[in-house]
Protein backbone atom coordinates (compact mmCIF):
# COMPACT_ATOMS: atom_id res chain seq x y z
CA UNK A 1 0.00 0.00 0.00
CA UNK A 2 1.55 3.16 -1.17
CA UNK A 3 1.36 6.00 1.45
CA UNK A 4 1.88 9.89 0.36
CA UNK A 5 4.03 11.73 2.11
CA UNK A 6 0.92 13.96 3.51
CA UNK A 7 -0.78 10.83 5.22
CA UNK A 8 2.63 9.69 6.08
CA UNK A 9 2.95 13.32 7.95
CA UNK A 10 -1.03 13.21 9.31
CA UNK A 11 -0.33 9.54 10.38
CA UNK A 12 2.58 11.35 12.70
CA UNK A 13 0.60 14.23 13.79
CA UNK A 14 -2.62 12.25 14.98
CA UNK A 15 -0.70 9.71 16.69
CA UNK A 16 1.36 12.26 18.65
CA UNK A 17 -1.69 14.10 19.37
CA UNK A 18 -3.34 10.81 20.77
CA UNK A 19 -0.60 10.74 23.49
CA UNK A 20 -0.74 14.56 24.40
CA UNK A 21 -4.41 14.55 24.42
CA UNK A 22 -4.71 10.82 26.27
CA UNK A 23 -2.09 12.88 28.82
CA UNK A 24 -4.49 16.26 29.49
CA UNK A 25 -7.60 13.57 29.84
CA UNK A 26 -6.21 11.67 32.52
CA UNK A 27 -4.18 14.07 34.05
CA UNK A 28 -7.29 16.80 34.49
CA UNK A 29 -9.13 14.15 36.43
CA UNK A 30 -5.99 13.71 38.88
CA UNK A 31 -6.29 17.95 39.03
CA UNK A 32 -10.38 17.35 39.54
CA UNK A 33 -9.30 15.88 43.00
CA UNK A 34 -7.52 19.09 43.92
CA UNK A 35 -10.91 21.46 42.61
CA UNK A 36 -13.48 18.84 44.29
CA UNK A 37 -11.84 18.12 47.77
CA UNK A 38 -12.08 21.47 49.97
CA UNK A 39 -16.16 21.55 48.78
CA UNK A 40 -16.89 17.54 48.98
CA UNK A 41 -14.40 16.17 51.03
CA UNK A 42 -11.78 13.74 50.03
CA UNK A 43 -13.71 10.08 50.26
CA UNK A 44 -13.94 7.41 47.84
CA UNK A 45 -17.33 9.26 47.47
CA UNK A 46 -15.53 12.19 45.01
CA UNK A 47 -13.08 9.55 43.42
CA UNK A 48 -15.89 7.25 42.38
CA UNK A 49 -17.90 10.31 40.65
CA UNK A 50 -14.70 11.58 39.13
CA UNK A 51 -13.99 8.34 37.93
CA UNK A 52 -17.58 7.82 36.83
CA UNK A 53 -17.78 11.11 35.29
CA UNK A 54 -14.84 10.68 32.96
CA UNK A 55 -15.82 7.20 31.90
CA UNK A 56 -18.86 8.85 31.08
CA UNK A 57 -17.85 11.29 28.87
CA UNK A 58 -15.46 8.78 27.30
CA UNK A 59 -18.88 6.94 26.52
CA UNK A 60 -20.21 10.11 25.25
CA UNK A 61 -17.05 11.13 23.33
CA UNK A 62 -16.86 7.88 21.76
CA UNK A 63 -20.03 7.76 20.46
CA UNK A 64 -19.97 11.32 19.15
CA UNK A 65 -16.75 10.75 17.46
CA UNK A 66 -17.78 7.75 15.44
CA UNK A 67 -20.81 9.25 14.45
CA UNK A 68 -19.38 11.93 13.12
CA UNK A 69 -16.36 10.83 11.43
CA UNK A 70 -18.09 8.49 9.25
CA UNK A 71 -20.11 11.89 8.09
CA UNK A 72 -17.14 13.99 7.83
CA UNK A 73 -13.93 12.60 7.08
CA UNK A 74 -11.79 16.05 8.42
CA UNK A 75 -8.76 16.31 10.99
CA UNK A 76 -10.44 19.26 11.28
CA UNK A 77 -13.17 17.69 13.64
CA UNK A 78 -10.94 16.68 16.14
CA UNK A 79 -8.87 20.11 15.90
CA UNK A 80 -12.49 21.79 16.36
CA UNK A 81 -13.09 19.60 19.55
CA UNK A 82 -10.13 19.71 21.08
CA UNK A 83 -9.77 23.71 20.81
CA UNK A 84 -13.03 24.12 22.61
CA UNK A 85 -11.82 22.05 25.16
CA UNK A 86 -8.51 23.77 25.43
CA UNK A 87 -10.75 27.13 25.97
CA UNK A 88 -13.05 25.20 28.48
CA UNK A 89 -9.91 24.25 30.38
CA UNK A 90 -8.65 28.48 30.55
CA UNK A 91 -11.78 28.96 31.83
CA UNK A 92 -11.75 26.50 34.73
CA UNK A 93 -9.52 28.05 37.02
CA UNK A 94 -12.06 31.59 37.53
CA UNK A 95 -14.76 29.41 37.55
CA UNK A 96 -13.91 26.77 39.62
CA UNK A 97 -14.70 28.29 42.99
CA UNK A 98 -17.56 29.84 42.90
CA UNK A 99 -19.58 26.94 41.01
CA UNK A 100 -18.29 24.64 43.49
CA UNK A 101 -19.49 26.81 46.38
CA UNK A 102 -22.94 27.38 44.51
CA UNK A 103 -23.34 23.46 43.89
CA UNK A 104 -22.36 23.09 47.62
CA UNK A 105 -24.99 25.43 48.86
CA UNK A 106 -27.69 24.43 46.39
CA UNK A 107 -27.40 20.72 46.84
CA UNK A 108 -25.18 19.74 50.20
CA UNK A 109 -22.22 17.02 49.60
CA UNK A 110 -24.14 14.09 49.36
CA UNK A 111 -23.81 12.36 46.02
CA UNK A 112 -25.68 14.48 43.73
CA UNK A 113 -23.49 17.62 44.49
CA UNK A 114 -20.50 15.85 44.27
CA UNK A 115 -21.81 14.13 40.51
CA UNK A 116 -22.97 18.05 39.64
CA UNK A 117 -19.50 18.94 40.57
CA UNK A 118 -17.71 16.51 38.62
CA UNK A 119 -20.07 16.82 35.52
CA UNK A 120 -19.66 20.42 36.02
CA UNK A 121 -15.43 20.28 35.71
CA UNK A 122 -14.92 17.75 33.61
CA UNK A 123 -17.68 16.16 31.14
CA UNK A 124 -17.51 19.11 28.42
CA UNK A 125 -14.05 18.92 28.03
CA UNK A 126 -13.38 15.44 28.64
CA UNK A 127 -16.79 14.25 25.84
CA UNK A 128 -14.47 16.56 23.64
CA UNK A 129 -11.32 14.60 24.43
CA UNK A 130 -12.85 11.54 23.90
CA UNK A 131 -14.40 11.91 20.36
CA UNK A 132 -10.40 11.82 18.97
CA UNK A 133 -9.88 8.08 19.21
CA UNK A 134 -12.44 6.92 17.03
CA UNK A 135 -12.20 10.15 15.23
CA UNK A 136 -8.75 9.68 14.31
CA UNK A 137 -8.97 5.90 13.57
CA UNK A 138 -11.71 6.87 10.82
CA UNK A 139 -9.00 9.22 9.28
CA UNK A 140 -6.35 6.49 9.69
CA UNK A 141 -8.21 3.43 8.33
CA UNK A 142 -7.86 3.02 4.41
CA UNK A 143 -9.15 -0.45 4.14
CA UNK A 144 -11.58 -2.74 6.28
CA UNK A 145 -8.21 -5.36 6.87
CA UNK A 146 -6.26 -2.74 8.64
CA UNK A 147 -8.94 -1.29 10.40
CA UNK A 148 -8.19 -3.67 13.76
CA UNK A 149 -4.08 -2.67 13.58
CA UNK A 150 -4.92 1.16 13.22
CA UNK A 151 -7.47 0.70 16.07
CA UNK A 152 -4.67 -0.95 18.17
CA UNK A 153 -2.28 1.54 17.75
CA UNK A 154 -4.52 4.58 18.41
CA UNK A 155 -5.80 3.33 21.65
CA UNK A 156 -2.39 1.79 22.61
CA UNK A 157 -0.79 5.31 22.13
CA UNK A 158 -3.32 7.29 24.11
CA UNK A 159 -3.57 4.74 26.89
CA UNK A 160 0.43 5.07 27.32
CA UNK A 161 -0.61 8.93 27.47
CA UNK A 162 -3.03 8.35 29.73
CA UNK A 163 -0.61 6.98 31.81
CA UNK A 164 2.21 9.50 31.61
CA UNK A 165 -0.75 12.06 32.46
CA UNK A 166 -1.79 10.58 35.34
CA UNK A 167 1.83 10.24 36.99
CA UNK A 168 2.84 13.30 35.42
CA UNK A 169 0.71 15.30 36.92
CA UNK A 170 0.44 13.62 40.28
CA UNK A 171 3.85 12.80 41.37
CA UNK A 172 5.78 16.36 39.03
CA UNK A 173 3.26 19.18 38.66
CA UNK A 174 0.82 19.10 41.53
CA UNK A 175 3.85 19.24 43.93
CA UNK A 176 5.17 21.93 41.91
CA UNK A 177 3.08 24.62 40.41
CA UNK A 178 -0.02 24.19 41.78
CA UNK A 179 -3.55 23.08 40.27
CA UNK A 180 -4.51 26.32 38.77
CA UNK A 181 -1.13 26.44 36.73
CA UNK A 182 -1.58 23.06 35.46
CA UNK A 183 -5.03 23.65 34.41
CA UNK A 184 -3.48 26.47 32.34
CA UNK A 185 -1.02 24.60 31.02
CA UNK A 186 -3.01 21.77 29.78
CA UNK A 187 -5.22 24.42 27.73
CA UNK A 188 -2.21 25.49 26.26
CA UNK A 189 -1.15 21.81 25.40
CA UNK A 190 -4.34 21.06 23.87
CA UNK A 191 -3.85 24.62 21.75
CA UNK A 192 -0.90 23.60 20.57
CA UNK A 193 -2.59 20.13 19.62
CA UNK A 194 -5.51 21.84 17.68
CA UNK A 195 -3.68 24.26 15.94
CA UNK A 196 -1.35 21.44 14.59
CA UNK A 197 -4.23 19.32 13.09
CA UNK A 198 -5.77 22.79 11.81
CA UNK A 199 -2.32 23.21 9.47
CA UNK A 200 -2.99 22.38 5.62
CA UNK A 201 -1.68 18.69 6.52
CA UNK A 202 -4.10 17.83 8.05
CA UNK A 203 -6.70 19.06 5.79
CA UNK A 204 -8.41 16.33 4.45
CA UNK A 205 -5.96 13.92 2.42
CA UNK A 206 -7.06 10.92 1.25
CA UNK B 1 -4.91 11.26 65.76
CA UNK B 2 -1.83 10.49 64.31
CA UNK B 3 0.65 9.21 67.10
CA UNK B 4 4.13 9.71 65.55
CA UNK B 5 6.31 6.32 64.54
CA UNK B 6 8.56 5.34 67.68
CA UNK B 7 11.96 6.13 66.41
CA UNK B 8 14.79 3.36 66.92
CA UNK B 9 15.92 5.60 70.39
CA UNK B 10 12.03 5.59 71.93
CA UNK B 11 12.40 1.63 70.70
CA UNK B 12 15.81 1.15 72.73
CA UNK B 13 13.87 3.30 75.78
CA UNK B 14 10.26 1.61 75.16
CA UNK B 15 12.43 -1.83 75.86
CA UNK B 16 14.31 -1.09 78.46
CA UNK B 17 10.69 0.22 80.24
CA UNK B 18 8.97 -2.77 79.11
CA UNK B 19 11.75 -4.75 80.97
CA UNK B 20 11.85 -2.78 83.80
CA UNK B 21 8.03 -3.07 83.97
CA UNK B 22 8.13 -7.04 83.14
CA UNK B 23 9.70 -7.28 86.86
CA UNK B 24 7.00 -5.08 88.50
CA UNK B 25 3.52 -5.88 87.23
CA UNK B 26 2.73 -8.86 84.25
CA UNK B 27 -0.67 -6.73 83.83
CA UNK B 28 1.43 -4.55 81.17
CA UNK B 29 2.77 -6.92 79.65
CA UNK B 30 -0.38 -8.68 78.23
CA UNK B 31 -0.36 -9.65 74.69
CA UNK B 32 -2.35 -7.38 72.08
CA UNK B 33 -5.58 -8.83 71.26
CA UNK B 34 -8.12 -8.03 68.10
CA UNK B 35 -11.14 -6.98 69.49
CA UNK B 36 -12.65 -5.98 66.49
CA UNK B 37 -11.50 -4.97 62.80
CA UNK B 38 -14.06 -2.87 60.41
CA UNK B 39 -13.48 -2.14 56.79
CA UNK B 40 -15.21 1.55 56.28
CA UNK B 41 -15.80 3.74 53.36
CA UNK B 42 -12.65 5.77 54.36
CA UNK B 43 -10.59 3.23 56.71
CA UNK B 44 -9.52 -0.22 57.88
CA UNK B 45 -10.21 -0.02 61.30
CA UNK B 46 -8.73 -2.12 64.16
CA UNK B 47 -9.37 -2.09 67.63
CA UNK B 48 -6.92 -3.75 69.72
CA UNK B 49 -7.06 -4.72 73.73
CA UNK B 50 -4.12 -5.05 75.69
CA UNK B 51 -4.18 -5.01 79.09
CA UNK B 52 -6.61 -1.98 80.40
CA UNK B 53 -5.96 -0.83 77.38
CA UNK B 54 -7.95 0.16 73.90
CA UNK B 55 -6.81 1.02 70.62
CA UNK B 56 -8.01 1.90 67.03
CA UNK B 57 -5.48 1.56 64.63
CA UNK B 58 -5.94 2.38 60.57
CA UNK B 59 -3.99 -0.50 59.46
CA UNK B 60 -1.72 -3.66 60.87
CA UNK B 61 1.58 -1.23 61.43
CA UNK B 62 0.03 0.17 65.06
CA UNK B 63 3.41 2.11 64.89
CA UNK B 64 1.80 4.34 62.43
CA UNK B 65 -1.26 4.22 62.08
CA UNK B 66 -2.50 4.44 65.93
CA UNK B 67 -5.33 6.81 66.36
CA UNK B 68 -6.34 6.84 69.78
CA UNK B 69 -5.79 4.98 73.25
CA UNK B 70 -8.02 4.42 76.12
CA UNK B 71 -7.52 3.44 79.50
CA UNK B 72 -10.13 1.69 80.46
CA UNK B 73 -9.81 1.61 84.29
CA UNK B 74 -9.89 5.68 84.09
CA UNK B 75 -12.19 7.29 82.34
CA UNK B 76 -10.44 10.97 82.85
CA UNK B 77 -6.78 9.41 81.93
CA UNK B 78 -5.33 10.75 78.49
CA UNK B 79 -2.59 8.01 77.87
CA UNK B 80 -1.46 9.53 74.81
CA UNK B 81 0.83 12.64 75.83
CA UNK B 82 0.01 15.11 73.17
CA UNK B 83 -3.40 15.34 73.52
CA UNK B 84 -2.88 16.34 77.38
CA UNK B 85 -1.22 19.64 75.79
CA UNK B 86 -4.25 20.25 73.20
CA UNK B 87 -5.76 20.91 76.70
CA UNK B 88 -3.59 23.66 76.81
CA UNK B 89 -6.28 25.73 74.39
CA UNK B 90 -8.21 26.19 77.89
CA UNK B 91 -5.19 28.76 78.31
CA UNK B 92 -5.63 30.72 75.82
CA UNK B 93 -9.19 31.03 75.11
CA UNK B 94 -10.70 34.43 76.52
CA UNK B 95 -14.37 32.74 77.44
CA UNK B 96 -14.99 29.07 77.75
CA UNK B 97 -18.78 28.60 76.12
CA UNK B 98 -18.14 26.34 73.56
CA UNK B 99 -15.75 24.13 72.17
CA UNK B 100 -15.04 22.11 68.38
CA UNK B 101 -13.12 19.48 67.40
CA UNK B 102 -12.53 18.41 64.16
CA UNK B 103 -10.97 14.41 64.13
CA UNK B 104 -12.68 12.46 66.95
CA UNK B 105 -10.96 9.25 66.39
CA UNK B 106 -11.43 7.28 69.78
CA UNK B 107 -12.77 10.76 70.75
CA UNK B 108 -10.94 10.25 74.39
CA UNK B 109 -9.47 14.45 73.89
CA UNK B 110 -12.86 16.13 73.77
CA UNK B 111 -14.24 13.83 76.25
CA UNK B 112 -11.94 14.61 78.30
CA UNK B 113 -12.94 17.89 77.82
CA UNK B 114 -16.63 16.88 78.42
CA UNK B 115 -15.85 15.57 81.39
CA UNK B 116 -13.92 18.50 83.18
CA UNK B 117 -16.31 21.08 81.83
CA UNK B 118 -19.60 19.02 81.77
CA UNK B 119 -21.09 22.85 81.69
CA UNK B 120 -19.45 23.48 77.81
CA UNK B 121 -20.87 22.11 74.67
CA UNK B 122 -18.59 20.27 72.65
CA UNK B 123 -18.98 19.33 69.50
CA UNK B 124 -16.97 17.01 67.69
CA UNK B 125 -16.66 16.24 63.73
CA UNK B 126 -16.00 13.21 62.88
CA UNK B 127 -15.74 11.80 59.24
CA UNK B 128 -15.87 7.88 59.68
CA UNK B 129 -19.37 7.20 61.13
CA UNK B 130 -17.85 3.01 61.77
CA UNK B 131 -15.06 5.49 63.93
CA UNK B 132 -17.58 7.36 65.37
CA UNK B 133 -19.97 3.60 66.38
CA UNK B 134 -16.61 2.00 67.08
CA UNK B 135 -15.16 4.62 69.71
CA UNK B 136 -18.64 3.76 71.46
CA UNK B 137 -18.50 0.58 71.57
CA UNK B 138 -15.18 0.49 72.78
CA UNK B 139 -14.05 3.90 73.76
CA UNK B 140 -16.27 5.17 76.84
CA UNK B 141 -18.09 7.60 74.60
CA UNK B 142 -21.37 8.30 75.89
CA UNK B 143 -24.09 10.36 74.19
CA UNK B 144 -24.61 12.84 77.03
CA UNK B 145 -26.07 16.31 77.20
CA UNK B 146 -23.27 19.01 76.05
CA UNK B 147 -21.62 16.56 73.95
CA UNK B 148 -22.48 15.64 70.27
CA UNK B 149 -20.53 13.80 67.88
CA UNK B 150 -21.24 15.18 63.62
CA UNK B 151 -20.60 12.91 61.05
CA UNK B 152 -19.11 15.36 58.40
CA UNK B 153 -15.84 16.32 56.69
CA UNK B 154 -14.68 18.57 58.87
CA UNK B 155 -13.88 21.24 55.80
CA UNK B 156 -17.83 21.19 54.83
CA UNK B 157 -19.19 21.08 58.33
CA UNK B 158 -17.81 24.63 59.09
CA UNK B 159 -18.54 26.04 55.22
CA UNK B 160 -22.00 24.99 56.63
CA UNK B 161 -21.54 26.22 60.26
CA UNK B 162 -22.43 29.73 61.65
CA UNK B 163 -21.82 28.61 64.55
CA UNK B 164 -18.81 30.64 66.60
CA UNK B 165 -16.59 28.68 68.86
CA UNK B 166 -14.05 29.54 72.11
CA UNK B 167 -11.69 26.71 71.12
CA UNK B 168 -11.12 24.72 67.66
CA UNK B 169 -8.98 21.44 68.39
CA UNK B 170 -7.69 20.27 64.84
CA UNK B 171 -6.57 16.72 64.74
CA UNK B 172 -7.61 15.03 61.84
CA UNK B 173 -5.66 12.52 60.42
CA UNK B 174 -6.05 9.30 58.56
CA UNK B 175 -2.73 6.75 59.56
CA UNK B 176 0.28 9.10 58.95
CA UNK B 177 -1.78 11.34 56.53
CA UNK B 178 -3.67 14.65 56.56
CA UNK B 179 -6.38 15.59 53.79
CA UNK B 180 -4.90 18.43 51.94
CA UNK B 181 -8.09 20.64 52.15
CA UNK B 182 -7.65 20.95 56.10
CA UNK B 183 -4.09 22.35 55.80
CA UNK B 184 -4.42 25.14 53.73
CA UNK B 185 -4.56 28.69 54.29
CA UNK B 186 -8.31 28.69 53.16
CA UNK B 187 -8.92 26.21 55.40
CA UNK B 188 -7.25 28.20 58.28
CA UNK B 189 -9.69 31.15 57.21
CA UNK B 190 -12.71 29.60 57.30
CA UNK B 191 -11.57 28.28 60.54
CA UNK B 192 -10.72 31.57 62.19
CA UNK B 193 -14.31 32.88 60.73
CA UNK B 194 -15.64 30.32 63.18
CA UNK B 195 -13.55 32.03 66.15
CA UNK B 196 -15.75 33.63 69.06
CA UNK B 197 -13.98 36.86 70.18
CA UNK B 198 -10.87 35.79 71.93
CA UNK B 199 -10.86 32.79 70.82
CA UNK B 200 -7.99 29.92 69.73
CA UNK B 201 -6.49 27.08 67.58
CA UNK B 202 -4.74 24.31 69.12
CA UNK B 203 -3.49 21.49 66.29
CA UNK B 204 -1.87 18.70 66.48
CA UNK B 205 1.29 18.48 63.80
CA UNK B 206 3.88 15.44 63.33
CA UNK B 207 7.03 17.24 62.92
CA UNK B 208 9.40 14.85 61.59
CA UNK B 209 8.90 16.17 57.98
CA UNK B 210 8.88 19.35 55.59
CA UNK B 211 5.33 18.97 55.83
CA UNK B 212 5.60 20.45 59.33
CA UNK B 213 7.21 23.36 58.38
CA UNK B 214 4.67 24.58 55.73
CA UNK B 215 1.53 23.82 57.93
CA UNK B 216 3.10 26.04 60.88
CA UNK B 217 4.28 28.74 58.14
CA UNK B 218 0.32 27.76 56.66
CA UNK B 219 -0.81 28.32 60.45
CA UNK B 220 0.88 31.57 61.30
CA UNK B 221 -0.34 33.11 57.78
CA UNK B 222 -3.57 33.56 58.99
CA UNK B 223 -3.26 33.62 63.04
CA UNK B 224 -0.15 35.92 64.37
CA UNK B 225 0.58 34.34 67.39
CA UNK B 226 1.50 30.94 67.43
CA UNK B 227 2.79 28.77 70.44
CA UNK B 228 4.09 25.53 70.58
CA UNK B 229 3.67 22.80 72.94
CA UNK B 230 6.62 19.48 72.20
CA UNK B 231 5.00 16.51 73.44
CA UNK B 232 6.27 12.92 72.70
CA UNK B 233 6.58 12.67 69.10
CA UNK B 234 4.18 15.30 68.18
CA UNK B 235 3.57 18.88 68.28
CA UNK B 236 0.13 20.70 69.71
CA UNK B 237 0.08 24.20 68.46
CA UNK B 238 -1.70 26.95 69.50
CA UNK B 239 -2.65 29.74 67.54
CA UNK B 240 -4.97 32.98 68.19
CA UNK B 241 -5.47 36.68 66.51
CA UNK B 242 -4.82 39.67 68.24
CA UNK B 243 -2.03 40.66 71.26
CA UNK B 244 -0.21 38.16 72.49
CA UNK B 245 -0.88 36.73 75.88
CA UNK B 246 1.73 37.35 78.33
CA UNK B 247 2.85 34.95 80.50
CA UNK B 248 2.06 36.84 83.66
CA UNK B 249 -1.39 36.70 81.89
CA UNK B 250 -1.57 32.71 81.13
CA UNK B 251 0.13 31.85 84.43
CA UNK B 252 -3.30 34.03 86.01
CA UNK B 253 -5.44 32.22 83.69
CA UNK B 254 -3.65 28.92 84.33
CA UNK B 255 -4.17 29.05 88.06
CA UNK B 256 -7.73 30.68 88.09
CA UNK B 257 -8.99 27.98 85.72
CA UNK B 258 -6.89 25.04 87.38
CA UNK B 259 -9.09 25.87 90.48
CA UNK B 260 -12.28 25.98 88.24
CA UNK B 261 -12.07 22.99 86.42
CA UNK B 262 -10.08 20.98 88.57
CA UNK B 263 -8.42 19.26 85.53
CA UNK B 264 -6.47 15.92 85.35
CA UNK B 265 -3.45 17.74 83.73
CA UNK B 266 -2.86 21.07 85.27
CA UNK B 267 -2.93 24.00 83.04
CA UNK B 268 -0.08 25.23 85.02
CA UNK B 269 2.01 22.19 84.56
CA UNK B 270 1.29 22.34 80.73
CA UNK B 271 2.28 25.81 80.46
CA UNK B 272 5.84 24.90 81.82
CA UNK B 273 6.57 23.66 78.47
CA UNK B 274 5.32 26.66 76.54
CA UNK B 275 7.71 27.48 73.72
CA UNK B 276 8.01 30.60 71.28
CA UNK B 277 10.19 30.27 68.35
CA UNK B 278 11.16 32.43 65.14
CA UNK B 279 8.57 31.14 62.65
CA UNK B 280 11.03 33.62 59.99
CA UNK B 281 14.54 33.36 60.55
CA UNK B 282 14.22 30.67 63.50
CA UNK B 283 16.39 27.32 63.81
CA UNK B 284 13.15 25.20 63.88
CA UNK B 285 11.11 25.72 60.77
CA UNK B 286 13.11 25.75 57.39
CA UNK B 287 12.76 29.32 55.58
CA UNK B 288 11.91 27.66 52.09
CA UNK B 289 8.74 25.96 53.39
CA UNK B 290 5.80 27.60 51.44
CA UNK B 291 2.47 28.11 52.35
CA UNK B 292 -0.12 25.53 51.61
CA UNK B 293 -3.06 26.84 49.67
CA UNK B 294 -6.01 25.25 48.03
CA UNK B 295 -3.93 25.84 44.70
CA UNK B 296 -0.85 24.50 45.77
CA UNK B 297 -0.64 21.96 48.64
CA UNK B 298 1.43 19.31 47.97
CA UNK B 299 1.17 17.34 51.34
CA UNK B 300 2.06 13.84 50.14
CA UNK B 301 5.48 15.17 48.73
CA UNK B 302 6.15 17.03 51.73
CA UNK B 303 5.48 14.37 53.98
CA UNK B 304 8.27 12.63 52.12
CA UNK B 305 11.00 14.86 52.79
CA UNK B 306 12.21 13.61 56.21
CA UNK B 307 13.22 16.70 58.43
CA UNK B 308 16.29 15.96 60.49
CA UNK B 309 18.27 17.73 63.74
CA UNK B 310 15.23 20.36 63.78
CA UNK B 311 16.50 22.36 66.64
CA UNK B 312 13.91 23.56 69.32
CA UNK B 313 16.43 25.61 71.64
Amino acid sequence: MAVTTANRALTILIFGNAFVVGGVLMGFEMLGSRYLFPYFGGGIGTWASLISTVLCALAIGYFAGGAVVDRYHSSRIIATAILVAAIYLMLVPAAADPVMAKILDAFGDGPTAILLASAALLLVPLSLLGTFSPVAVGLLTRSAEESGGVAGLVYGVSTIGNIVGTLLTTFLLIPTIGSRSITYLYAIALAVCAAILFLPVGKKSS
Amino acid sequence: MFVRPLTAGTVIAGAVAAAALLFGSAAAQEPRKLLESRESLYNNIYVYGQGPDVSMTFGYNRNIYTESIFNTLDDRDLPVEYTRYMTASLLYAKNINSILEIGFGGGRTSFYLHRFLPQVPVTSVELDPVVVELSHKYFGIKDEPNFQVVNRDGRIFLNESKDRYDIILIDAYRGPFVPFHLLTKEFYTIVKDHLADGGVVAQNVEPSTMLFDSAVKTIHAVFPQLDFYVAGGNVVTVAYDGPERSADELDRTARARDSAYNLRYSLHDLLAQRRQIAIDGGTVINQDAKILTDDFAPVESLKAIEAHNRKWQ
